[in-house]
């Protein structure tokens, strides 16, 4: 089933010290000092959203809209500053892929390391192994420490773990960019299957088709602010005027 | 679920997790080394050769069987000391993975106790060897050690959480942390026995040294291992007192600032 979320006035704002107070000698020296250089960052302010089980919800936004921030706090990673959050359901992150990977253990001990720091038992795990490896097409690259992967591998491996955990919520940050295109499809039909099976989505992405392909509702953030929250087509286009950008049409040679 | 810091509960839910990382160090420790397992075993021997030269050959602490008597202390000792100054490092070592999955973090500090305190139980074995060996047989007062080990590994459990927290907001601690545990260590009665300190010339100096909080627990093992004897109600209480009180300081602190760790690294 799928789990839900619920943003009520949600912010997280960061203090930015000039100066970090790192060491005893500059908390005794500089007590004074950095608290005038204490700056306050909103990277994420006022947002309010429910989404609702089965839900499928792209985040788009510019480098730096908070879109991150977002899933983190979703995630449980960073606890917001202001406003309060609500989350059901067993989130699996795919914050950044292969997360949780330690680079001495072999593909194997790490699909159990994951699923453990996904909150899963030695036993589910075992029960999905042979999926995970079939998934991963790793073979018998399974039992070699995963610092020899190559990129393509280790993403592969993670995409497999993360998507077969069976999560009430599943949170995807741009990870389709890694692959090669046929596994790239691969991922894509495994997340559309995902969300026939009534799991809740959030997508963030650059790719805006394939958040149009995957989402039926899309969150636009500007700068750390709920821009827009509709239909894929509207947000897109709200996403691009709000950056002053306009795609390049398809067949017109852009001028220089 | 809600986001946030995580209560008993949680961490209760996630022992397996602690389980997996633990066997992680183990694995990762003991990679493309001959010995691999067994260098825990010769480990301790070949501090307590070392000391045992120093203080029973030249120094001449007069303790009889001193090899038994050191490793005694030395033991539990070394399950808190390494474990705390390895914790210093827990969470900056792992803030790629707390950055990104919400787990309670103290899973990363208790980890490193749990890998420790498997140390100290197979040092357990050279021990009961050497101690046959030089004529001092285990005998049934080592199932006393059992209470010990627990509290052993609670007071190393609470300075761990305390000190992996302290250093994420002061870097300092991770090299001021080893020297304090140097100083620590001929503080506390492992190298020369217990009733050394109470021959102390200053009474101020007595009254001082009787408040380290190791020592209770540490004599609690020299009790049972070497002197084989059951230990003194005082030792039990004060030993049991001083391990519930680095737990629950070690608990507090860190649950007060899990969540600003990762503003810190």
């Amino acid at each position: 089933m799928g789990g839900a979320i619920s943003f009520q006035d949600v912010g997280m704002c960061f203090r930015m010290h000039r100066e970090k107070v790192t060491t005893l000698k500059e908390a005794l020296l500089g007590r004074f000092r950095h608290l005038k250089t204490a700056d306050e960052f909103w990277a994420v302010r006022g947002f309010t959203a429910e989404i609702r089980a089965g839900e499928s919800v792209g985040l788009i936004g510019h480098n730096g809209s908070g879109k991150s921030t977002l899933l983190k706090m979703a995630a449980g990673v960073l606890k917001p500053t202001h406003g309060a959050l609500r989350v059901e359901g067993r989130v699996s992150p795919l914050i950044e892929l292969a997360a949780g990977f330690d680079p001495d253990l072999t593909g194997r001990d790490n699909v159990f390391l994951n699923g453990a720091l996904l909150g899963y038992t030695r036993r589910d795990m075992a029960t999905k192994l042979d999926r995970i490896i079939e998934f991963s097409e790793l073979g018998d690259f399974i039992d070699v420490p995963v610092k020899n992967y190559s990129s393509g591998m280790y993403a592969r491996l993670g995409f497999a773990i993360a998507t077969d955990v069976e999560p009430d919520i599943l949170m995807i940050d741009e990870v389709l960019a890694v692959g090669d295109e046929r596994f790239q499809a691969k991922c894509m039909d495994r997340i559309r299957g995902i969300r026939e099976r009534g799991t809740t989505i959030v997508y963030v992405s650059h790719a805006m088709d394939q958040v149009q392909a995957l989402c039926g509702r899309v969150i636009v953030l500007h700068h750390g602010v709920l821009a827009f929250d509709g239909p894929p087509e509207a947000a897109i286009a709200t996403c691009r005027e709000l950056q002053g950008f306009h795609a390049p049409v398809a067949g017109t040679p852009r001028a220089v | 679920m809600t986001a946030g810091p995580s209560g008993l509960s949680d961490l209760v839910r996630r022992r397996e997790l602690v389980f997996l990382l633990v066997g992680r160090d183990l694995k990762v420790r003991y990679k493309r080394s001959a010995l691999g397992m067994l260098w825990t075993l010769v480990n301790p021997l070949l501090q307590m050769t070392v000391y045992s030269l120093v203080f029973s050959t030249i120094m001449r602490v007069g303790v009889p069987q001193f090899p038994v008597f050191l490793l005694s202390g030395l033991l539990p000792w070394s399950l808190v000391s390494v474990s705390a100054t390895s914790s210093a490092h827990a969470l900056l070592d792992n803030q790629g993975l707390i950055r990104k999955i919400a787990v309670p973090q103290a899973v990363y500090p208790l980890s490193i106790v749990g890998s420790k305190l498997v140390d100290m139980v197979l040092s357990l074995l050279p021990l009961a060897i050497i101690a046959a060996v030089l004529g001092r047989t285990p005998g049934p007062s080592w199932l006393l050690v059992l209470p010990a080990i627990v509290l052993a590994a609670s007071f190393a459990a609470g300075l761990s959480l305390f000190f992996s927290s302290v250093t994420v907001f002061f870097r300092d601690v991770r090299h001021l942390i080893d020297i304090l545990f140097q100083i620590w260590f001929y503080l506390t009665p492992i190298i020369y026995p217990y009733e050394y300190l109470a021959k102390l010339p200053h009474p101020a100096i007595r009254r001082l040294l009787s408040l380290n909080p190791a020592t209770p627990i540490v004599r609690w093992f020299q009790l049972v291992l070497y002197e084989g004897r059951v230990p003194d109600l005082r030792t039990v209480v004060v030993a049991t007192l001083s391990a519930a009180g680095a737990l629950a300081l070690g608990a507090a602190v860190f649950h007060r600032f899990e969540d600003r760790h990762i503003h810190y690294f």
